[in-house]
């Protein structure tokens, strides 16, 4: 599947391994621990967030927060 | 299917055969709340299959219409809510989604989705065919959601048979070689 920018399709291929893995085998077991796609998803995320800003889409309400907003930091 | 399963498919639902429309997927932001729902923002792009001499002549931006979603999934309580409205430049008709995934209260094995969808038009009065016909369209698309779902389920399962016979191949294979060594 791409992304909306067609620049960022790799980072998000990679971000989407790592949350899929951390999603089936870490969070639905109800295990808490460090979010290992941290890094992967910010670097993601700038991408997607200046190809949004380029093709003019209208986000409304949405801030760009951080993956780990509620929970502690992971150290990198 | 059991809750666990059509959750994980349902967060890698696209592509699918069933959706050709959804040609971009984005996650805008993921976090996990204190009570430890996953919030997940994201942005659905997607294109109508309008002729390409059209598209040349309008440009892209005016044929692709974006999604945004909002999941939240508990899986201490095992719900999965979905919220999708969709984003146009033009803002004359919104459709609203709500999907919430539960396990079945009598069969463990099973699923549970109840699927609801909100139109607004925005200062048009539509006529009660075009109520009809959308609402007739949603209700068809809902049947095709679970398609899609059953699709991905079998797809992943097959990822999981590839990967453990490859596994199972390259143990024999060590076996053998370390069989060989020792005579």
């Amino acid at each position: 599947m791409n992304s909306v920018g067609e620049a960022c399709t790799e980072l998000k291929r990679e971000y989407d391994q790592c949350f899929n893995r951390w999603f089936a085998e870490t969070f639905l077991r109800g295990e808490r621990g460090a979010d290992p796609c941290g890094q992967l998803f910010r670097r993601y995320q700038l991408c997607v967030q200046k190809a949004i800003k380029e093709k003019d889409i209208p986000i409304e309400g949405l801030e760009f927060m951080g993956p780990s907003k509620g929970k502690a930091e992971s150290s990198s | 299917h059991p809750w666990e399963t059509v959750t994980t498919a349902a967060m890698q639902k696209y592509p699918n055969p069933m959706n050709p429309s959804v040609v971009g997927v984005d996650v805008l932001d993921r976090h996990v709340d204190p009570s430890g729902k996953l919030h997940s923002h994201r942005l659905l792009s997607t294109e109508w299959g309008i002729p390409s001499i059209v598209k040349s002549l309008i440009g892209t931006c005016r044929t692709r219409t974006y999604v945004q979603e909002h999941s939240v999934v508990d899986p201490v309580k095992k719900t999965m809510e979905l919220k999708s409205s969709n984003i146009s430049f033009t803002n004359l008709v919104s459709v609203d989604e709500r999907l919430v995934y539960k396990p079945h209260p009598h069969e463990p094995h099973k699923t549970v989705l109840t699927q609801e969808a909100i139109i607004s038009v925005k200062g048009v009065s539509l006529s009660s065919y075009l109520e009809g016909l959308m609402a007739n369209t949603i209700s068809s698309n809902a049947n095709k959601g679970r398609e899609a779902l059953e699709w991905v389920i079998n797809k992943l399962n097959a990822e999981i048979e590839e990967f453990a016979a490859s596994a199972r191949g390259t143990m024999r294979n060590s076996m053998a070689a370390a069989a060989f060594v020792e005579k």
